[in-house]
């Protein structure tokens, strides 16, 4: 997207490309509005892309926030409809360990009834026999209908709808003003992170879908929302362990639910308060990698011996609920501000809280608000309209790509649903592996490189999943960033950039665990970047 | 009971450094193989996702355990693709591959009829019938089959055996017992000459390798119980087991557990080859006197073949050791390459053609050698190499025997 | 490797057990002896910079081995390699400089002879020059090198071959590695067709550059093309596993087991007995109850990645011998936050006494010796002394039991 002063008129300017956003964006386009959505990264780089990738069946709530669970439950069975393709209907237990009070079960078997959550009570046995590796002392289960989601596909598969209908996406855009005449809100100024270019757009709304970072462009706004970030730290494991999801049944604590998910499984989280001014820079901490492993060795006791791959943090948005800005009764739920009431600021609007699982509710709710004060008269859609991906069930395609090898037909078909069909030139080249880990072929990193707005190879991973699998971008960056270049035209000098850019973050997350197999394995990935190939050097060296 | 989604052949210590598909042989001619790390670990995580992951063409693995011996993160790489293949692959043994691999029962019904059996499987004529039907390469040459049973010969001498004032069990093998039951005779001979006695198990039968390796799961794991159980008693009466055929031995230690999931840890350190034993007996417990022995003193000049599973057993400097005990000899390691066959694996039409060229660079290496003979412990290395150069290839306990004229 | 080969030179009767293979799969085709101080300053010749060395890191391996012996060490181990048949360009006087797979370049001190290497950064005597890859070959960057070869001034013709023209075998892709690749050429037909292609498209060049995915099994057919194509034609390096790296493997193994040595690949060492601080026999997994017994022992076990060196999520520690460590407790400093800068979990390994003796419970073990990775002080990453420190201090070994204390 090549893109100068642009005086475009777009109905709806959405700031932030998280699921949220993604998702406004679908509705707004769908609904006929001429759209536009501004991320300063890359999409699902928040708490999207940093979750449990979990599809809550919203038993977790049931007890305690009937609301939440209800809204759960719905659009739970509104995504295994729509978005197939980026789900796992794997099911999900909740145990009771010997330490847990066997009388939580009733209650929360009773809670997640009333919000009409299926809650079948099993004889841990039999839970045992459906899922060897949960731990063997349980002494109740509970099974509902849990399941695990992909954020970053989904998210993409929401900008590929959105920009079939006519919407723009301008990522790696840093919004540094909001533009205004007279106390409304007339667009937005950005500046391309890539190229240093300004840019202008405007609209008569702007929606606020930044997640946590929404209280600071709120500031840019002259309105204030309170947020209280709470970092959420998660552990990944080599491999996935589970095939159900498994959660403690008890009160919502530390490390208590296990999912599966693709190639691994995660243990997640714990819930730290933060400063608002570090949510840019989130590290695992030791303590809480003991926290997630004691946790997670709990639910399934093999993953004492099952190698972690890597760790990551996320910063939920929680807001404080505007009758007590203090912050002490914070929400979880969805938060929709209309500045134009609330604070007198027209054109803006405010959509956070919620969850990845509610996101489609959320666009909705943001969409309808939008939609009344465009006074455009159109219905929400999404619902019922399959995402990309989901248009065709995976036989079809499988037999679309009859030809290629197995293993590659059912990766891109697992990953890409319908879409892989696009991916499929099926000669030699573009059946050979880029990373063997993951089993991405180069014919769908070429095409998601091509279509799907992928800059760098953190992007591309998002993607495609190259560099999640245990080696972590050791072999696949170097081919990867060889097809970037030469699709992308970009010059020896910033394809190492870019390498190094990629080890690093991969670094990130291996750091925290970097023990046992993972100290191995990075070990020979320093040796063979730095050593063999001479990366690095050129931070000191001044190399052309 | 087993896990569904546990996998407990270590691929998570892979660090994909690829070492292994340097060393597989099959990789080297034959690019339909996914390869040991893509077949192995990389897929296993993508099996454990989902079962439609498997790769029919991980039958072209050989089992050889190159990749294992190579790896230096000891993954057992050759038991992930084995274990797969057995859990995953769609794929219905044929009735060749029932014929290949039930070798009790084709050596029970051809010992008899020997010398018609020999001379049939001789005919171009059969072979091309086999071919044709069965799609056993008509290159092969068959193993002859012995008219008398090892076994057979064994009960006619067994109250002998028992004079001697040690005992010991022999797992004969297949090979032994049906075909070559001169090996079996020289193994006899040389224990006894150590003041051992020969016995053989109370019920034993084929070790399973070739089921296993052909699908026939069940069957194996039938013939492993019969033989652990007889294993079993061997042990309560402290008496060692031996083997001459280095992939029984591999088979019964460590296919067992690994692909079969049959405890064997309680025996598992009592079986050994011969050579091990032998090798043991002269330098740890000094029970075997070899100055006690005198050689025939003839000029030898002979290279060693490591067989694959031998290799992967750590086992063939016990074997050489006792090469070495003999005068006046020339002994040339030969390289570590695989010779092909794969057991049943080369017998396989479909198979053949890479079966040869992965063994070309040893064909090549004995054929340049001008060497007397051959020496290998693996009996199948024994007929692909005196199939595919022009050389025999002799067990070291008969080279032995042979050295200390016991004849 | 280079211990043993030195001690069965001299007669000694040696066995290695070796888990599995070397870390000489991934080499980049150069061994390194010394490129940078600790201080950051770069290193034209490394015996020159021992002094200064000294000075900054008192630990160091090389500080250990001392000015005199240094030389001496060094000249024994090209002289060792050369005598395996190893064809290596360079001397420990003073660094050549090599290009890495992404081009970079880097000073070192052996090269393996067919690879491109300069004697100065970045000259080259050639004008214009053809770099050759295989078609979806994505271990290698061929644009890499022709952007650097570019800048310096000449002229970079790009040929691309696609396997599938010279060989009938229709490669399987999902492993395209150079191992694979070398294979191919060493089938004389596929060689032949790949000749006959190439002298299609050289045109007039001074040389000809292909990724080193040749001369598995053929050391000399680098020289061969270069004989045939009447041009000189050199190799760059690729992604691991490195084809030349093999081959120096199999080549140092076949001298060493020509001279008498004894080599088990796959085993690995489970039990060491200690009697009167000496090492007085060794266990393996596949010997099982059956020891090996020595009068010396050398343990080359290297660092994390050849697990001789074990991290736990607090300790380090050594699996084998469970010798003392040389490394910071507090785990916090183990790494750096940049990938790329100086990991302090680099320079820990097993402590030793001056002679490299190694060291359990605060005693020297009188006959086991250290060598190579294993051993702490040093940081091959960052000071570029890897290859060397593995070499010299193998060879110190060999002859501090040789009982050759010059």
């Amino acid at each position: 997207m090549k893109i100068e002063k642009l005086m475009n008129e777009y109905d709806v300017i959405i700031i932030g490309g998280g699921a949220t956003g993604a998702g406004t964006l679908r509705d707004c386009s769908l609904r006929g509005l001429k759209a536009a959505l501004i991320e300063r990264s890359d999409i699902a780089t928040g708490a999207t892309g940093r979750n449990h990738g979990l599809l809550h069946s919203g038993a977790r709530y049931a007890v305690t926030d009937q609301e939440s669970a209800q809204e759960c439950i719905s659009e739970n069975q509104i995504l295994r409809h729509i978005a197939r393709h980026c789900v796992d209907q794997t099911d999900g237990f909740f145990i009771s360990l010997p330490d847990d009070d066997l009388a939580f079960q009733n209650k929360f078997v009773e809670s997640c009834l009333k919000a009409g959550i299926r809650a079948d009570v099993l004889d841990p046995k039999e839970a045992l026999s459906l899922e060897p590796s949960m731990n063997p002392s349980a002494i109740g289960a509970v099974r509902v209908p849990d399941g695990s989601i992909d954020p970053f596909r989904l998210t993409a598969s929401n900008i590929q709808d959105a920009k079939a209908h006519g919407a723009t996406v301008l990522t790696y855009h840093l919004v540094t003003e909001l533009l205004h005449r007279q106390g409304v809100i007339t667009g937005v100024r950005a500046t391309d992170m890539r190229t240093g270019e300004q840019t202008e757009l405007h609209a008569p709304i702007v929606v606020n879908a930044c997640g946590i970072w929404g209280a600071h462009l709120a500031q840019m706004a002259g309105v204030k929302i309170s947020m209280f970030p709470a970092k959420g730290a998660l552990l990944i494991y080599g491999h996935r362990v589970n095939k159900i999801v498994l959660n403690r049944c008890r009160k919502p604590s530390d490390a208590d639910i296990l999912v599966p998910g693709d190639t691994i499984c995660l243990i997640g989280t714990t819930s730290t308060k933060v400063p608002y001014d570090e949510i840019d820079n989130m590290y695992v901490l030791p303590e809480e990698v003991e926290i997630l492993r004691k946790g997670a060795q709990e639910l399934s006791p093999i993953l004492e011996k099952t190698r972690i791959l890597r760790c990551y943090a996320g910063v939920r948005p929680l807001v404080a609920s505007d009758d007590d800005p203090s912050g002490r009764s914070v929400s979880r739920g969805i938060v929709l501000f209309d500045h134009e009431k609330r604070d007198g600021l027209k054109g803006f609007v405010t959509i956070t809280g919620g969850k990845l699982m509610t996101y489609r509710l959320m666009a909705e709710k943001a969409t309808d608000l939008v939609c009344e004060k465009l006074h455009v008269n159109k219905k929400c859609e999404t619902a019922h309209i399959k995402l990309p991906g989901s248009r065709e069930d995976k036989e079809t395609t499988l037999k679309k790509l009859y030809s290629m090898p197995v293993s590659i037909q059912e990766s891109m078909v697992y990953r890409h649903g319908d879409m892989a069909e696009k991916m499929s030139k099926n000669n030699t080249i573009n059946n050979s592996l880029v990373c063997e880990c993951e089993e991405v072929s180069y014919g769908e990193v070429s095409y998601a490189i091509d279509h799907m707005d992928v800059h760098n190879l953190i992007d591309l991973r998002r993607r495609t999943r190259v560099g999640m699998g245990t080696c972590q971008g050791e072999f696949c960056a170097c081919r990867a960033i060889g097809i970037l270049a030469k699709q992308k035209q970009i010059c020896p000098t910033r394809e190492k950039e870019e390498l190094i850019a990629f080890l690093n973050e991969r670094w990130k997350g291996v750091k925290p665990i970097a023990w046992g197999d993972s100290l191995r394995e990075s070990q020979y990935a320093s040796w063979v970047y730095e050593s063999v190939c001479g990366l690095g050097d050129e931070n000191k060296n001044k190399e052309q | 009971m087993e896990s569904i989604n546990k996998s407990d052949n270590n691929f998570e210590q892979c660090l994909k450094c690829t070492i292994c598909t340097v060393y597989c042989p099959v990789l080297a001619v034959n690019p339909q193989f996914p390869g040991p790390k893509h077949g192995g670990p990389d897929q296993e995580r993508l099996r454990l996702k989902m079962p439609s992951f498997y790769e029919e063409a991980n039958k072209y693995c050989m089992n050889c355990k190159r990749c294992e011996v190579a790896c230096p993160s000891n993954v057992r790489i050759g038991d992930i693709i084995q274990k797969a293949k057995l859990k995953y692959s769609r794929h219905r043994p044929s009735v060749r591959d029932f014929f290949l691999s039930h070798t009790d029962l084709v050596g029970t019904l051809s010992s008899p009829f020997a010398p018609l059996v020999n001379k049939a499987l001789g005919w171009n004529v059969t072979k091309q019938i086999l071919d044709g039907v069965l799609k056993v390469d008509r290159h092969r040459t068959f193993p002859k089959y012995s008219h008398e049973k090892f076994a057979t010969w064994m009960k006619k001498h067994a109250d002998e055996q028992k004079q001697y004032p040690h005992q010991l069990c022999y797992f004969h093998g297949c090979y032994v017992n049906y075909n070559f039951p001169d090996l079996g005779k020289d193994l006899v001979r040389i224990m006894n000459a150590f003041d051992y006695g020969v016995e053989l198990l109370e019920e034993e039968k084929c070790c399973g390798v070739a089921l296993i390796s052909n699908g026939f799961v069940g069957q194996a794991r039938k013939q492993a119980e019969t033989n652990l159980k007889s294993i079993r008693k061997a042990v309560s009466q402290e008496k060692p087991i031996i083997l001459t055929s280095s992939t029984c031995a591999m088979t019964l230690r460590d296919e067992y557990p690994h692909v079969l999931n049959l405890d064997n840890k309680d025996v598992r350190d009592h079986i050994e080859i011969a050579t091990r034993f032998i090798y043991r007996m002269i330098h740890e417990t000094k029970a075997f006197d070899v100055s006690k022995l005198t050689f025939s003193n003839r000029p030898l000049k002979i290279a060693y073949h490591t067989p694959c599973h031998l290799e992967k057993l750590g086992w063939e400097y016990y074997s050489l050791e006792l090469l070495r005990l003999i005068p006046n000899i020339n002994l040339t390691v030969l390289k570590p390459n695989c010779c092909g066959i794969g057991g049943t694996y080369g017998f396989k039409k479909e198979n053949y053609e890479n079966a040869q060229k992965i063994g070309a660079p040893l064909f090549k290496e004995i054929e340049e050698g001008d060497f007397d003979f051959i020496v290998s412990d693996c009996e199948t290395c024994k007929w692909q190499i005196e199939m595919s150069t022009s050389k025999k290839c002799i067990h070291p306990l008969s080279v032995f025997a042979q050295a200390l004229d016991l004849a | 490797m280079a211990c043993g080969i030195r001690l069965q030179e001299a007669g000694k009767k040696c066995v290695i057990i070796s888990s599995g293979q070397s870390a000489l799969h991934f080499s980049s085709g150069s061994f390194d002896l010394l490129n940078t101080l600790p201080d950051g300053t770069k290193v034209a010749n490394p015996i020159e910079a021992l002094k200064e060395l000294k000075a900054q890191n008192p630990k160091h391996p090389y500080t250990k081995i001392g000015e005199e012996k240094f030389a001496h060490l060094a000249q024994e181990a090209q002289r060792l390699l050369s005598d395996a048949k190893i064809r290596m360009v360079g001397s420990y006087h003073a660094n050549h400089y090599r290009l890495t797979p992404f081009a970079i370049t880097k000073p070192t001190w052996l090269t393996m002879a067919d690879y491109v290497y300069a004697e100065q950064p970045d000259t080259f005597a050639w004008k214009n020059i053809s770099v050759v890859n295989f078609t979806a070959y994505l271990d290698f960057h061929p644009n890499f090198f022709a952007d650097k070869f570019r800048r310096m001034g000449m002229s970079v013709r790009d040929i691309e071959i696609d396997l599938a023209t010279i060989a009938n075998n229709k490669n399987n892709l999902s492993e395209m590695r150079s191992t694979n690749i070398a294979r191919l050429f060493e089938n004389e037909k596929a060689f032949a067709n790949f000749v006959d292609l190439l002298k299609s498209k050289i045109e007039k060049s001074d040389a000809v550059l292909l990724p080193a995915c040749l001369g598995l099994e053929h050391t000399d057919i680098v020289e061969t093309l270069s004989n045939i194509l009447g041009v000189t034609v050199k190799l760059l390096p690729t992604f691991p596993p490195s084809v030349s790296g093999i081959c120096a493997q199999h080549l140092l193994k076949q001298r060493f087991m020509n001279l008498g040595g004894t080599y088990m690949l796959g085993d690995t060492v489970n039990k060491v007995e200690f009697e009167d601080n000496r090492v007085t026999k060794i266990y393996t997994v596949n010997h099982n109850d059956i020891p090996l017994r020595g009068e010396q022992y050398v343990l080359c076990s290297g660092s994390f990645f050849s697990q001789g060196l074990l991290a736990l999520p607090n300790d380090i520690i050594d699996p084998i011998c469970g010798l003392d460590i040389d490394y910071i407790s507090d785990r916090k400093q183990w790494f750096a936050d940049n990938t790329f800068d100086k990991q302090n979990y680099g320079s820990f390994g097993i402590k030793t006494d001056e002679h490299f003796l190694a060291i359990k419970d605060q005693k020297t073990i009188d006959n086991l010796h250290v060598c190579g990775a294993s051993l702490g002080g040093f940081n091959a990453l960052k000071e570029g002394c890897g290859g060397g420190v593995s070499l010299l201090t193998a060879l110190y070994a060999a002859e501090e039991i040789l009982g050759n204390k010059k």
